[in-house]
């Protein structure tokens, strides 16, 4: 009788966690001393750039462990909260999780939001001092570290090198005696979840199960629970970590399952997959479907000779990222100033992020991207006085203001790992985007971990690199959309010449809508070259207005001297001043620069 | 090189040499340390050699000769350039009264000696770079001449038989007033001239005027003083009888550089000397610019030339537009528009007429067929002209 465990490894990015997956495989000899160079579960270049393992994937080894023979299933999971939806069904799928920590860099704040997601969960957690070959290393400390934020006993954490291999039998050891094994089957029934789906050119959908009840077979007929859609089962396999092909597979294992499976939008991760000849009553506990929170738009980008890049190829680039990636979503969109784009939606900044960086480097388009918004919830009053809730990341979809009952915005928990000398600091910097202290938390002698309540408005534009600022680069984040809270949000409207410029619209909080619309109209002063006439410019909420500036009409546009008898020169020059204006967006008789749209996107 | 159908009757020549590079200028030219002139003189002598075939059949209309500063070249070799141009071209015209000669003129280097010279060859017009009266502005701008000379150089210019002359002033200097600009032109009208350029100074890329501004070393005058300068340019000169014919041109009638209004009415000129614009049956091209480069260069007796530009139904257009419309005479509509349905974009010709209904309001004005800025529609030149040029069809 063959002991099963199925465990992930959390940590925070760049404390190890791919390098001691690739150290426990070479350790059971799942791979060669050569192989476990690379590091086998992240696959794709730009995780590897960015040190970030963006999608899950589950490997299956073996090891002897007290004469007894153990297969031990990594589930992988990604690094950084944005994924936290990937981080939880990851977690589903185990019964046990490695918490890594660098001995040198101590307890980050994603090392907290992914335990705690963990413990959420009811997972063992082993916590693991890596890196402790570094002569920075402190593991006393750093143990003492995990104590305090997380609860996890000091003397229980296994000091390792996933470099040097040092502590690693120690760790396989606790896996197979600390981690418990998979429950006992509930049915006879066969169920099984899916936890993780990656689109493959040559063989469709790949979809990762962890079975929990039964058996599935190659042969099987399979019924989706949830989408009520059938599949044959043409291939069962592992990763050891080379796929390896098995004719099924038994309570308690994960693996792969292939099923002529066309889109990953055919399935759901989340889902319950049983046989359809003989189904289970019951689907398993699924969990929710990713939400985007962050909203941004894409444009082809237009280059300086006024070449338009192709919306289809955007178009063909999106559709072929999205078979890999369902938790982004998109809608054409059609924006005054930029023409044909489409309006994206995100998990979180970092996967706004790597799509952006996907679609640029896989798809070879360059975007134009415009600044980032969160999802709102607005409660509109409708007929006979009926409150319906409304979602909306436009502002210019926001209904008429008389009609809203209720306009909220999602709230993130905040957890921020700062050295303690720049406490004050960055309390100011989350006062001033509206948050609320929440607490504060000894981590050791030099480091404090402050909670804060913040809008995610506040957050998505520049919070991380001003904390990054002010903590010169030693404080780390992360948030969690918590829930939305009601608050006095108003939208500004932006008025050029009197009339309304919807891609210039702003959702705000009433106490910051007139310094905001200031600094807007000051932006577009900028970046509006002046015209034959005056053009005033307007903020305002509702029908008032809030703040104005004026672009002085321009008097004089002549050149003194028609060069002798260089008249190519003056054409050339009167060409170039026109050419310059066709890259302009007409807005009654006013052109408006496309770096006006975009610069009034930024921040104070 | 392009065969004009009908012969040329316009000469430029440029002459590179000057004492001192002033600040705000942007022609090609050089302080001569080696003493090429000689050099320069003989190879423009070989280039003027090479194009005189191009005017054969015809009498020159106009000469001019600017520079640089022209009146730096030594007389002897005025004497043998002069010579040459009457040995190789038709001056008839000229000779006759019905043409007109130009050479440019810096106000230290006037010498009877020279005026004689240059009158015997044929020069009837003296352009005298004057650009202000007032020591400080000339200052300013790097000039490096006493005001009293020029009133010295065009008396002494009248006394040798030159019959027209004209002064080129600047305003907009940095730390120049409206009282100041006031005094120039009055100054400039008390020399009895026939005809005045008013220049607007113009930060050009790449001039010591416009880094030294980069720098921050003084304030540019404000765009209302300047209005008001311009302004102030038209009613003085229009008071006194010097009507203005171009954006920056005032003259007496009859008195206008017929030279300059054969460029901004799109003729055929000849080009010769370091960087010297040619407009030839609808080619455009420009001789290098360098000295060097145009010694060493001799292609047949030609000048190596730089940015060639083929006749171009469109182009032709858009520049007949663009210089037109800075005459007081404007554009003659129905031709271009003509010229434009010609191309196949009658649509075109419709948003140009539409446009010109546009600007009735606010600049520009109809007289017949003629299409002209208004006083007030001169001022914005160059964004009515550039919208006008954007609506004629590229070439396909």
């Amino acid at each position: 009788m063959t002991e099963i465990r199925n465990f992930s490894i959390i940590a925070h990015i760049d404390h190890g966690k791919s390098t001691l997956a690739d150290r426990l495989m070479q350790a059971t000899h799942a791979v060669s001393d050569r192989e476990a160079r690379q590091q086998l579960l992240d696959s794709m270049d730009l995780e590897r750039e960015r040190g970030i393992t963006i999608k899950a994937s589950a490997v299956t080894v073996h090891h002897r462990h007290d004469g007894e023979d153990f297969m031990l299933n990594f589930i992988d999971t990604p690094g950084h909260v944005d994924f936290s939806y990937e981080v939880s069904r990851s977690l589903k799928a185990c019964e046990g999780a490695i918490l890594v920590v660098d001995a040198a860099q101590g307890v980050e704040a994603q090392t907290v939001v992914n335990a705690y997601l963990a413990i959420e969960q009811n997972l063992e957690i082993i916590p693991v001092l890596n890196k402790i070959d570094l002569p920075t290393a402190r593991p006393d400390e750093i143990a003492m570290e995990i104590e305090q934020v997380l609860g996890l006993p000091a003397e229980d954490c296994i000091e390792v090198s996933a470099k040097t291999g040092q502590g690693i039998d120690a760790l396989l050891a606790a896996i197979c005696t600390k981690f418990p094994p998979p429950r006992d089957p509930l049915t006879d029934k066969a169920r099984a979840l899916i936890f993780d789906a990656i689109y493959d050119d040559y063989r469709g959908v790949v979809v990762y199960v962890r079975v929990f009840d039964g058996r599935l077979k190659v042969g099987d007929k399979i019924r989706m629970m949830g989408l009520d859609r059938t599949f044959n089962v043409t291939e069962l396999g592992k990763h050891t970590p080379k796929p390896t092909k098995v004719d099924a597979l038994g309570a308690g294992e994960t693996g792969y399952l292939i099923a002529a499976i066309k889109m990953l939008g055919d399935i759901r991760v989340g889902d319950t997959i049983t046989i359809d000849a003989d189904p289970a009553l019951e689907p398993l506990e699924g969990y929710e479907p990713p939400h985007q929170m962050v909203f941004c738009d894409f444009y082809p980008a237009t280059d300086t000779a006024g070449k338009g890049a192709d919306f289809e190829e955007l178009r063909r680039a999106m559709e072929k990222l999205r078979l890999n990636d369902s938790s982004f979503t998109y809608q054409a969109v059609h924006s005054e100033a930029l023409g044909f784009g489409f309006r994206c939606g995100f998990l979180g900044l970092l996967h706004m992020d790597i799509i952006q960086e996907r679609l640029e480097r896989e798809g070879g388009v360059h975007i134009i991207q415009t600044a980032p918004t969160v999802s709102y919830e607005v409660d509109v009053r409708g007929k006979g006085g009926k409150i319906k809730t409304i979602e909306v990341h436009n502002p210019a979809d926001l209904p008429d203001a008389g009609v809203i009952e209720a306009f909220k915005e999602p709230v993130c928990k905040v957890e921020i790992m700062t050295p303690k000398k720049h406490i004050g600091d960055l309390m100011k910097l989350c006062m001033d985007r509206r948050g609320t202290f929440k607490n504060q938390m000894y981590v050791s002698d030099t480091r404090d971990m402050l909670t804060f309540e913040i809008p995610l408005a506040e957050i998505i534009y520049d919070f991380y690199d001003k904390l990054k600022g002010i903590t010169a680069g030693y404080g780390t984040m992360d948030y969690d959309i918590t829930h939305y809270r009601k608050d006095n949000l108003v939208k500004i409207d932006i008025l050029i010449n009197g009339e309304p410029v919807h891609a210039l619209a702003v959702i705000i909080h009433r106490d910051r809508a007139q310094q905001r619309g200031r600094h807007l109209l000051m932006r577009l002063r900028k970046q509006i070259p002046r015209h034959n006439f005056e053009i005033p410019l307007q903020a305002a909420i509702g029908g008032k207005i809030i703040a104005r500036e004026t672009i002085k009409g321009f008097r004089k546009d002549v050149t003194a001297k028609c060069y002798g008898g260089d008249v190519t020169r003056k054409r050339k020059l009167l060409e170039k001043q026109k050419k310059g204006k066709s890259r302009m967006k007409s807005v009654g008789s006013v052109q408006i620069p496309q770096e006006a749209f975009m610069a009034v996107l930024e921040q104070e | 090189m392009p065969v004009p159908d009908r012969p040329v009757r316009r000469l430029y020549i440029h002459v590179p040499f000057c004492s001192h590079k002033c600040h705000y200028c942007d022609f090609y030219s050089i302080v001569d340390t080696l003493d090429r002139q000689r050099a320069f003189t003989d190879r423009l002598i070989e280039e003027l050699t090479a194009l005189a075939p191009w005017s054969a059949g015809g009498s020159l209309c106009s000469v001019f000769v600017g520079g640089g500063t022209p009146t730096l070249l030594r007389t002897e070799l005025w004497g043998e350039l002069l010579a040459a141009i009457d040995r190789l071209f038709d001056l008839s015209t000229i000779r006759a009264g019905l043409g007109e000669f130009t050479v440019e003129c810096n106000p230290e280097s006037a010498t009877e000696e020279l005026f004689q010279t240059l009158v015997a060859g044929g020069v009837d017009r003296l352009s005298v770079g004057a650009q202000s009266f007032n020591s400080r502005h000339l200052h300013t701008l790097e000039r490096r001449h006493d005001p009293v000379n020029v009133a010295r150089a065009l008396t002494l210019a009248r006394q040798c038989g030159i019959k027209r002359t004209s002064i080129d002033l600047i305003y907009a200097v940095p730390g120049q007033t409206v009282d100041d600009w006031a005094a120039d032109l009055g100054e400039a009208l008390s020399l009895g001239v026939g005809h005045v350029s008013c220049y607007n100074l113009t930060y050009e890329p790449n001039t010591a005027m416009t880094k030294r501004l980069g720098r921050g070393d003084f304030d540019p005058i404000d765009e209302q003083t300047e209005i008001d300068m311009h302004t102030l340019a038209v009613a003085t000169l229009g008071g006194a009888g010097l009507r203005r014919y171009e954006v920056s041109n005032f003259a007496r009638p009859g008195q206008e550089s017929d030279h300059n209004l054969g460029y901004w009415r799109q003729e055929q000129w000849l080009a010769a000397g370091p960087s010297a614009s040619a407009h030839v049956a609808g080619h455009r091209w420009k001789n290098v610019p360098r000295l060097g480069d145009y010694l060493k260069i001799d292609d047949g007796g030609f000048a190596a030339i730089i940015d060639h530009e083929p006749p171009d139904a469109p182009r032709l257009l858009r520049e007949r537009v663009m210089t037109g419309l800075r005459l007081t005479e404007g554009i003659e509509a129905s031709p271009i528009l003509e010229e434009v349905r010609t191309l196949g974009d009658a649509a075109a010709a419709l948003s140009m007429e539409r446009l010109a209904g546009v600007y009735v309001a606010r600049g520009l004005m109809r007289a017949g067929d003629r299409w002209a800025l208004t006083d007030g529609g001169f001022l914005l030149a160059d964004g009515i002209a550039a919208e006008f040029m954007a609506l004629i069809p590229e070439s396909t």
